[in-house]
């Protein structure tokens, strides 16, 4: 029997349609990516995707009407060019473009191309917050500028609208906006405590994340990178052609004041939509500017200070390996080789960024504590920090106001290893087990619930989130196994009982017989032999965390809001950063 | 001159609505009469039909026949349907009624003006005619989307749940353009005296009312805001351009072709098997989303409120119509902020949302305080509970807790507690 080919290829638009290869009358920028190969049905539907094409304000159904393989049951695609045409003939692009099935097959692609980076990176399924299997994703929502993930809908909904000249603008044709929102979904999936009110940083980290992921996944399409940067000259050797590039547009400063801001200009400005401007913001917020920002309560600004954070460090790390490339004539640099150093440095951070999550307590997180959950995760797969990864993440977040959490962290910045080894009780529970019922990793926790082992309330109700067994390839080629068990606890009680509770006086706002729900949990993190290798916590316990959170609830008005899941939740994100 | 030395303040009875009288003794026994807005969108369940015009003829009688000052605050129905005129002389309306009192001075905020006012300033890198104009189309297109919102719910029927489709319509309302009252201000100003008033700018009225300083807080000019918005990339007079021409695809107005006309489709009502778990959800996102954009807009709105400090007689009365935080950001930051310090009585805004009595504005009121307190603030709101927001979102107007922390602070008046008799309730300054 024939072997089965793991991937397969699918035509996409690359960014979205306002950028153009050469100029502004140049082809829109198409590039066929490599996705894993599966039998797609009408939709395209796939086992992890289901593309639904129904817009409520016509309140019409488009057909599906592509098949995704031929009679002898090899895998197509069906918005290949076709025979004599190529990627960047206009006739053909136009076609695409007014064929509302290749729009479902846009987001499609896009969305599991950003599912493999995160399944990639942490070498394992990763799943929907749900429990369901396939997402859906209506590429034509409605006539509305808006897009956004929807919890309790199972759903990404991407709008469209009609710009001053009467054209259409599909939110689902845009790469940014169909990879954050794929991202919202899938944190959601590993970190479902996340979308709660917590304090400033959690409710930004959503927003940040979903903007840091879905910028640093542009740099794997490297044409389109490489249109940014712009040729300046060619040389040509033994038959072959090499595009070169002035030396001076590589520095840090002239990356961020040229390429990236090339690449959110041409961004399709007539989205006229406030989060396109993310990559400006990350390019033009100064360290000064970053500080001011992060003392305010506004959760929008302060995820734009983290993607400042990150997409500095990329452009640093990204120069600093340009600067090793060799030279051609006047300090030129070859324009592949050039892209291909972006690529790699924008992989590296997209698998940290990602790997980070495990390492993440699951309740009130704060972009300190990310910073800790980063430096670990890496360590953990590369100890030599050759390439200055981390030291450079630890000083551009120094420069940003962020900092790892004060006296919990080793002299990295990484959180410390389990201390207490040798006092845990392995006996009454069974490692095999652990690895797949939550009851039995529970039994676990329990056992080893006092103060000098896990030091997990006994009072609290506890519960075993999740338990993942993550697998991935460090730089030696051998494979670094891990379990990753998460587990929250709750404390509902009245204001009355805050100081008795948490430790902390009662803030103003809070009265003694409003409902309050208090939160603490951790990650325990399992090495391949079944031992603890950490536990990072955010404890019930913690009288200034505790106090810091319930301000910033009376602040905000949430004290006693249902948490139900609000299906507007990111969609009234994006709408406050729209300027409404 | 006469020397002003006490006031009485007449809030009168008008449901989801404002409308205060304050009159102001003098010295030698005459009286000067101040009416601040007169609207509703929702009257109370006992009123009868011609209530807006008893209303009227109520203050007619109060203030003899003049009104010294007239202040139109902002142009929600809430605020100014009462002054909309029948155009039939045999039945005059209640705005007829309050334009025979012939108002001495009509204020209202800078965005109801016919051209931009003296002093008022533009947003930079546009002429001020230009920035003006600007703002006044957008005006037009966030009314222009209400009547769009309106429209998009008749058409959707029976796919908007219910509690969306009534607020939609609430605020929609009033939303709307109110042609009729706002022909009627405009002509009572000309008359005699318009002044469109904006944060910072004289407001002279010794001729109207001597004795009283007035200070204006708010709105602040499209240059003003603009130094305090973080964002500058945005453009809100762009969106709200934007945002009505989008609500008009949302409704599905003029848009005879289809997005897709060479596509093969079905229509909703045939949906397959496959599809119908996904569409329901998304017809219910559809009409959640408008009510959103129809809820920003009316934000939008009220941030147009004047916001006005009286002083007289040693006392300092605050009427801030229902400016928002976006308004009160620049009034807090700039030095007349200190007049805030003093305030004797506080008109609640909008009705007691959250919102509109932001917590930075409410800690300056230095003068509420325990009941026990002397000379302690005096709070007065009109409002009409479950017509705005909801509860379980803490959006709900009044708001509770809100109002928990007034009425504990300060001496509280609602026109809720009136008597349903009683057309308004006297509050002696």
């Amino acid at each position: 029997m024939q072997e089965l080919p793991p991937t397969r290829k699918l035509t996409i638009v690359a960014k979205d349609p306002g950028l153009r290869l050469g100029g502004d009358d140049g082809p829109m920028a198409f590039v066929q990516v490599d996705l894993p190969a599966e039998r797609l049905s009408w939709g395209p539907t796939g086992y992890r995707i289901k593309v639904v094409d129904y817009n409520a304000t016509e309140q019409r159904l488009y057909f599906a009407e592509q098949v995704y393989e031929d009679r002898r049951g090899n895998l197509i695609d069906p918005f290949a060019p076709a025979r004599g045409e190529t990627l960047f003939d206009k006739a053909y692009q136009q076609r695409l473009l007014e064929d509302p099935n290749f729009h479902s097959q846009n987001a499609y692609a896009i969305a599991m191309r950003t599912l493999g980076l995160f399944e990639r990176a942490l070498g394992r399924r990763v799943a929907w917050s749900s429990g369901g299997h396939q997402l859906h994703i209506a590429p034509h929502a409605f006539a509305q500028a808006n897009a956004f993930y929807s919890e309790p809908d199972r759903a990404l909904l991407f709008g469209y609208f009609h710009d001053l000249s009467d054209e259409p603008v599909f939110t689902c044709l845009s790469h940014d906006i169909v990879a954050h929102e794929t991202t919202h979904a899938l944190l959601d999936g590993l970190r479902s405590r996340f979308t709660e009110p917590s304090g400033p940083d959690q409710a930004a980290f959503h927003e940040g994340f979903a903007d840091v992921i879905a910028l640093l996944s542009i740099f794997s399409l490297e044409p389109v990178v490489a249109a940014a940067i712009g040729q300046d000259g060619q040389l040509i050797k033994d038959d072959q052609t090499i595009a070169l590039v002035d030396g001076a547009k590589l520095s840090p400063g002239a990356i961020k004041a040229s390429i990236l801001l090339g690449l959110a200009q041409e961004a399709g400005t007539a989205l006229g939509d406030g989060r396109r401007t993310a990559l400006r913001q990350s390019v033009e917020m100064t360290p000064k500017k970053a500080k001011a920002l992060r003392d305010g309560r506004d959760e929008h600004d302060r995820g734009e200070v983290f993607v400042a954070a990150m997409m500095t460090v990329f452009v640093q790390l990204w120069s600093n390996r340009v600067a090793l490339l060799g030279t051609f004539g006047k300090d030129q640099y070859n324009l592949g080789s050039v892209v291909e150093e972006g690529a790699k440095v924008a992989g590296h951070l997209l698998n940290m960024s990602i790997r980070a999550l495990d390492y993440c307590p699951p309740t009130d997180i704060d972009f300190g504590q990310y910073l800790a959950a980063l430096l670990t995760a890496d360590r953990e797969l590369v100890p030599d920090d050759a390439h200055h990864y981390r030291r450079d993440l630890v000083n551009v977040f120094r420069d940003y106001g962020i900092t790892v959490p004060a006296g919990t962290c080793d002299a990295d910045g990484c959180w410390p290893r389990y201390p207490h080894l040798g006092k845990l009780v392995y006996s009454r529970s069974n490692f095999a087990a652990m690895m797949r019922s939550r009851d039995e990793f529970f039994r676990f926790l329990w056992e080893n619930r006092d103060d000098d082992r896990l030091n997990i309330s006994e009072r609290a109700y506890t519960e075993v989130l999740s338990i993942a067994s993550a697998s991935r390839i460090g730089p030696d080629g051998i494979a670094l196994d891990e379990t990753v068990c998460q587990y929250v606890q709750r404390f509902d009680m009245f204001g009355a009982e805050f100081k008795a509770l948490l430790g902390a006086e009662r803030p103003g706002g809070l009265s003694t017989t409003d409902g309050y729900t208090a939160y603490g949990g951790g990650v325990v993190i399992l090495d391949q032999y079944g031992q603890v290798k950490y536990h990072i916590a955010n404890r019930l316990l913690d009288p200034a965390r505790q106090l810091a959170r319930a301000e910033y609830l009376v602040d905000m008005g949430l004290i006693g809001v249902a948490d139900e899941p609000d299906r507007l939740r990111f969609a009234m994100a994006h709408f406050v950063r729209m300027g409404a | 001159m006469p020397i002003p030395t006490h006031a009485t303040l007449f809030a009168y009875q008008v449901g989801f609505g404002d409308c205060f009288l304050l009159r102001i003794g003098y010295d030698d026994g005459s009286s000067r009469h101040v009416l601040f807005d007169f609207g509703t969108t929702s009257l109370p369940e006992w009123a009868a039909k011609d209530h807006m015009a008893q209303v009227a003829k109520d203050i007619a009688a109060r203030c003899g026949g003049t009104l010294d000052m007239l202040v139109a605050t902002h142009r929600h129905a809430d605020h100014i349907s009462g002054f909309a005129t029948s155009g039939n002389p045999a039945k005059p309306g209640s705005g007829d009624i309050i334009a025979e009192l012939n108002p001495k001075l009509v204020v209202q905020p800078w965005t109801e003006a016919p051209a931009a006012p003296v002093d008022w300033l533009g947003p930079q890198g546009l002429t001020r005619a230009q920035g003006f104009a600007r703002h006044v189309n957008a005006l037009l297109s966030m009314q222009a989307t209400a009547g769009n919102a309106l429209e998009f719910l008749k058409r959707a029927g029976k796919r908007v749940p219910a509690m969306v489709a009534d607020q939609i319509a609430f605020i929609g309302e009033d939303n709307l353009s109110n042609a009729s009252a706002i022909n009627n201000l405009q002509a009572m100003g000309k008359r005699r005296r318009a002044e469109f008033v904006f944060h910072g700018c004289k407001l002279d009225v010794t001729e109207e009312l001597p004795g009283v300083t007035i200070d204006i807080l708010g709105p602040p000019t499209l240059r003003q805001s603009d130094s305090i918005r973080t964002q500058t990339s945005v453009n809100k007079d762009e969106f709200w351009m934007l945002a009505a021409k989008r609500m008009g695809d949302a409704a599905g107005l003029g848009k005879t072709k289809s997005l897709f006309p060479n596509a093969k489709s079905r229509p909703g009502n045939r949906m397959l098997v496959e599809y119908r778990w996904l569409q329901r959800r998304l017809d219910a996102a559809h009409a959640e989303l408008t009510l959103n954009l129809v809820r920003a807009l009316d934000d939008q709105m009220n941030n147009t409120s004047v916001i006005m400090v009286m002083r007289f007689a040693g006392k300092t009365l605050l009427f801030p119509g229902d400016a928002q935080w976006e308004n009160w950001q620049y009034a807090l930051q700039s030095p007349l902020a200190a007049l805030l310090d003093d305030v004797d009585l506080y008109k609640v805004g909008h009705h007691g949302s959250r919102n509109a009595t932001p917590k930075s504005m409410w800690k300056q009121l230095a003068k509420k305080g325990p009941a026990s307190k002397p000379g302690r603030l005096t709070s007065v709101i009109s409002t009409k509970q479950g017509k705005h927001g909801s509860e379980s979102k803490h959006t709900e107007v009044p708001r509770r807790t809100l109002m928990t922390e007034i009425s504990k602070q300060s001496d509280l008046h609602t026109t809720e507690n009136l008597a349903s008799s009683a057309l308004c309730e006297e509050i002696r300054i």
